[in-house]
């Protein structure tokens, strides 16, 4: 009768370092098989590794709780889908099905927006850049158009002379909540005055109408009090060019920036400790409007979540390609999905779960990347049991911000498929090809090789 | 008397002593009760493992950040193969997770006695002025910052050396505006934003140890005044003490907030006037001084947790003398080995 | 040298080096490597021998054996 076989592993005890925990397999380990139901297994057979895998309940169980966090706490609310967090189709219509206007800002995310059906006044066009073109398209189709700058409200006096009608718009506002870094390159800033002074100019050219403020305060803010700040501010301001300039503010956009429970690196605190529960912010969110909202007034809260809509909604499968041992005794695992697909691995700590039992005790491992480039880390120091090739690692929370930040480097990108409410998988994006790369590359004629071999 | 098995956690009596062992000492002097003490330990090297006249059993822990899962199986074990009643958290990076969790751990049968994560907010230098301000007690001129020029601005404002320190861990005095942005840079990297500037005030440092009952009732409280730190600035001879500006401020800090569980007010005492450094949500690693000047805190807050009869004396004589000393123990391998191989000893 | 000689070695896995201090944890498999490696057996020889004890295949073991053993050097105890 053999003895059942457990990878050998041996550990040097350092002082400091005596934490059994460290190693011991019952505490530390997380096994996942499957996803909604779908085991890795079948998945990875089918739709092969890496793999991108979100989950359509996730993302629809997601919504609707931060939805009524906000909806039942104020009776005026609409969320807008952040398209840069992650615009494939599917994500977005699933969002749009939940009742989401959408959130873009630049001319190919309009697009994107508008073939997928959106309406042009269910549209809210931000960022620092729009072309002329792209403001005269979104005007006519109806858009909520944010002004960043002082530029932009020239280029759409002139977009109203050209339609020959007066045009609704929003004003883009910074400010000081306490946050830092203060995000201050978008809008006008309020503290200094600037905000004012953009509406003063806007009610004197007599072509635009003010009917909306928005202000975006920062990303992954662990700080609710801030929004109340914010809130704050913005309303006063509010009823500053109501008054003055007899514009009447029909919404308030708070924008984003909700963290989801991903663990940035270099923070002590599991995210479950680290992170506030959505309620925390919807609280001093709303109760800033109540206390600052003049009595009958209920103009619309919107706000532009991404992050904590969809990150936790999105894994990478990864398969374990090899394993070496570092000079330092670390043991290191090259598994087939870098950096390249992963572009939060930056600034995340994943989580990373294995999608088998395994015997042995814990080592301290690194998880590289599969390119040839020494940036490419998955993680630069977790504990892992020892591994087998083919053994895979379940990455997460990836669903913000890797869909749209991934780079086209050396490799095809890998299928991204949903895992439907009814548990169906469906493809949402194939894998690339050779012909995804070169479609639109071009060889000048005197340059092919098989010319000059003939 | 039903036996109570206590964990106590924070058994590192090293040169910057965790305070642990001073609990468990506390808790056993009460001879009314029938208390048996857990080690609840982070690292095998911990000295309160191979103390065996104080605790009976250790266990190595997770550590919380690993989260809550591998903490609370790890509880449920102990509570199993052991038995654990009660737990004296004693370091600041487990209270986070007592705090949130309280509820959850109680209903495994495992009692605590911590403040909630709202009260221990409290305690982030960011907001020590709001709280210095509501229960009466002055503090150093202090700037929040988080840019590099806040800090520098900061500095120039409150002149130098400045005190540097991280919203809940690590403070460095810094003599020149090229060492405060350094340590700046140093806290930011391991612990984030924000970064709390503080005028250094110079006086006698003195402490008070108490213990809330989160119903606005004091369960005890002793001063000291510190007579000599070690070089890591960790108190090695003290004195008690009865500064009423610093009692008072820790009555009302209790009083304000309903402050649950065990405290220290680090304070300095400058020309009459009282300042607050910093508030630490739990037992200090001198703790056990109180009980040996008859005021036994953690056996109060073990008394209260589990209603039992508490002493109504909350006086105690000042101008006693706490005084460290080094010890050594000789023992075996072999308990490091247990701990090592397979957790527990 | 083969450091391993001199190593005192716990079955429970606790391996103490009395020359210098160190110590080690170690798991079944890798106790039974280190035994080996005692008496001098060779990598190939261990991984041969281990094989007819344990339920997994030779290239992995071979594999395994490799592995530790360069963990062995990386602490200096081969």
């Amino acid at each position: 009768m053999r003895m059942k076989y457990e990878t050998p592993v041996i550990q040097k005890c350092q002082t400091g370092l005596m934490n059994k925990f460290g190693s011991c397999p019952h505490y530390s380990r997380k096994i996942r098989t499957g996803i909604d139901d779908v085991s890795i297994d079948n998945l990875v057979e089918k739709y092969g590794s890496p793999l991108f895998v979100f989950s359509e309940k996730t993302l629809r169980e997601r919504f609707r709780e931060i939805h009524r966090a906000f909806s039942t706490r104020y009776p005026n609310v609409t969320f807008a889908w952040s398209y840069k967090t992650n615009y494939l189709p599917a994500i977005c219509a699933v969002f749009h099905q939940e009742g989401a206007i959408a959130e873009v800002v630049s001319e190919m995310e309009y697009d994107k927006a508008r073939k997928l059906g959106v309406p042009g006044d269910k549209i809210i066009f931000n960022g620092p850049y729009k072309s002329l073109h792209a403001l005269e398209k979104a005007v006519s189709e109806g858009a909520m158009v944010h002004i960043d700058h002082l530029d932009e409200i020239y280029d759409l006096e002139k977009v109203a002379d050209k339609l020959g009608r007066k045009i609704k718009v929003a004003l883009r506002l910074n400010m000081d909540t306490g946050i830092r870094p203060q995000w201050s390159r978008f809008g006008f800033n309020v503290d200094s005055g600037q905000a004012m002074m953009a509406a003063r100019r806007i009610h004197h050219g007599g072509k635009l109408i003010i009917n909306g403020l928005h202000c975006h305060i920062g990303t992954f803010i662990l700080e609710p009090d801030a929004y109340g700040v914010q809130v704050e501010k913005m309303l006063k301001l509010a009823y500053q060019i109501e008054d003055q300039f007899k514009f009447g503010i029909e919404y308030i956009d708070i924008g984003g920036g909700f963290p989801s429970k991903s663990k940035l690196k270099g923070t002590y605190l599991s995210p479950d400790l680290s992170v506030p529960a959505i309620d925390d912010y919807a609280e001093k969110i709303t109760s800033a409007f109540y206390k600052n909202l003049r009595p009958g007034d209920f103009p619309r809260l919107i706000l532009e979540s991404g992050r904590v809509m969809v990150d936790e909604a999105g894994y990478l499968i990864t398969t374990i390609h090899s394993s070496k041992r570092m000079p330092d005794g670390r043991k290191a695992y090259v598994v087939d999905a870098g950096v390249n697909i992963l572009f939060t691995s930056f600034w995340y700590k994943f989580k990373l779960e294995i999608d088998r039992e395994v015997q042995g005790v814990n080592e301290p491992s690194i998880v590289y990347g599969p390119l040839c480039m020494n940036i490419d880390v998955i993680d630069e120091g977790c504990l892992l049991p020892p591994l087998n090739r083919g053994t895979r690692l379940i990455v997460s929370p990836v669903g913000a911000y890797n869909v749209t930040q991934w780079l086209q480097f050396i490799s095809y990108r890998p299928n991204v498929v949903l895992t439907g409410e009814n548990g169906k998988v469906d493809v949402i994006r194939e894998a690339e090809d050779l012909l995804d790369i070169e479609r639109r590359e071009r060889l000048p004629e005197h340059l092919l090789l098989s010319s000059k071999s003939s | 008397m039903r036996e109570i098995i206590v964990g106590v956690s924070g058994i590192n009596a090293v040169d910057n002593p965790g305070p642990g062992i001073g609990v468990a000492r506390a808790l056993l002097d009460d001879k009314d009760l029938n208390v048996k003490i857990v080690g609840l330990a982070y690292d095998g090297m911990e000295p309160g493992i191979y103390l065996d006249w104080l605790i009976d059993r250790s266990y190595i822990m997770p550590y919380p950040s690993g989260g809550y899962d591998a903490f609370i199986k790890r509880l449920e074990y102990i509570k199993a193969s052991f038995g654990l009643d009660f737990i004296i958290p004693n370091l600041d990076s487990e209270l986070p997770l007592y705090a949130k969790y309280s509820e959850k751990i109680e209903k495994l049968g495992i009692g605590v006695f911590v403040p909630t994560l709202k009260q221990f907010h409290l305690r982030a230098k960011n907001r020590l002025a709001e709280v210095a301000e509501k229960i009466g007690i002055k503090i150093p001129q202090t700037e929040v910052v988080t840019s590099h020029d806040e800090l520098v601005e900061a500095v120039e404002k409150i002149g130098l050396p400045v005190m540097v320190k991280g919203a809940l861990y690590k403070a460095y005095r810094a003599h020149t505006t090229q060492q405060a942005i350094e340590y700046y840079n140093k806290i930011v990297a391991e612990w984030g934003y924000p970064i709390v500037v503080q005028q250094v005030v110079s006086g006698e440092e003195m402490n008070v140890v108490g213990v809330g009952d989160g119903e606005g009732n004091s369960l005890g409280m002793l001063g000291i005044r510190k007579l000599w730190i070690t070089s890591l600035g960790k108190i090695w001879t003290g004195v008690s003490i009865r500064n009423q500006k610093m009692l008072n401020a820790a009555s009302s800090f209790i009083h304000t907030y309903n402050w649950k569980g065990a405290f220290e007010l680090e304070c300095i005492s400058n020309n009459g006037d009282v300042y607050l450094i910093e508030i630490n949500p739990r037992f200090p690693a001198w703790s056990y001084f109180a009980a040996g000047v008859g005021l036994n805190l953690p056996s109060n807050m073990l008394r209260k947790a589990f209603g039992l009869p508490i002493s109504q004396n909350m006086d105690y004589k000042v101008g006693k003398l706490y005084v460290r000393y080094t010890y050594e123990v000789i023992t075996d391998l072999q308990p490091f080995q247990e701990i090592m191989t397979k957790g527990e000893w | 040298m083969n450091r391993s000689q001199q190593l005192a070695i716990s079955e429970n896995g606790f391996i103490f080096d009395p020359t210098t201090g160190e110590s080690f944890t170690t798991n079944q498999t890798g106790l039974a490597i280190l035994n080996r490696l005692k008496k001098n057996e060779s990598s190939m020889e261990i991984a041969l021998k281990m094989r007819e004890e344990f339920e997994v295949s030779l290239e992995e073991l071979e594999r395994d054996v490799a592995d530790f053993i360069d963990h062995l050097r990386t602490y200096g105890l081969m």
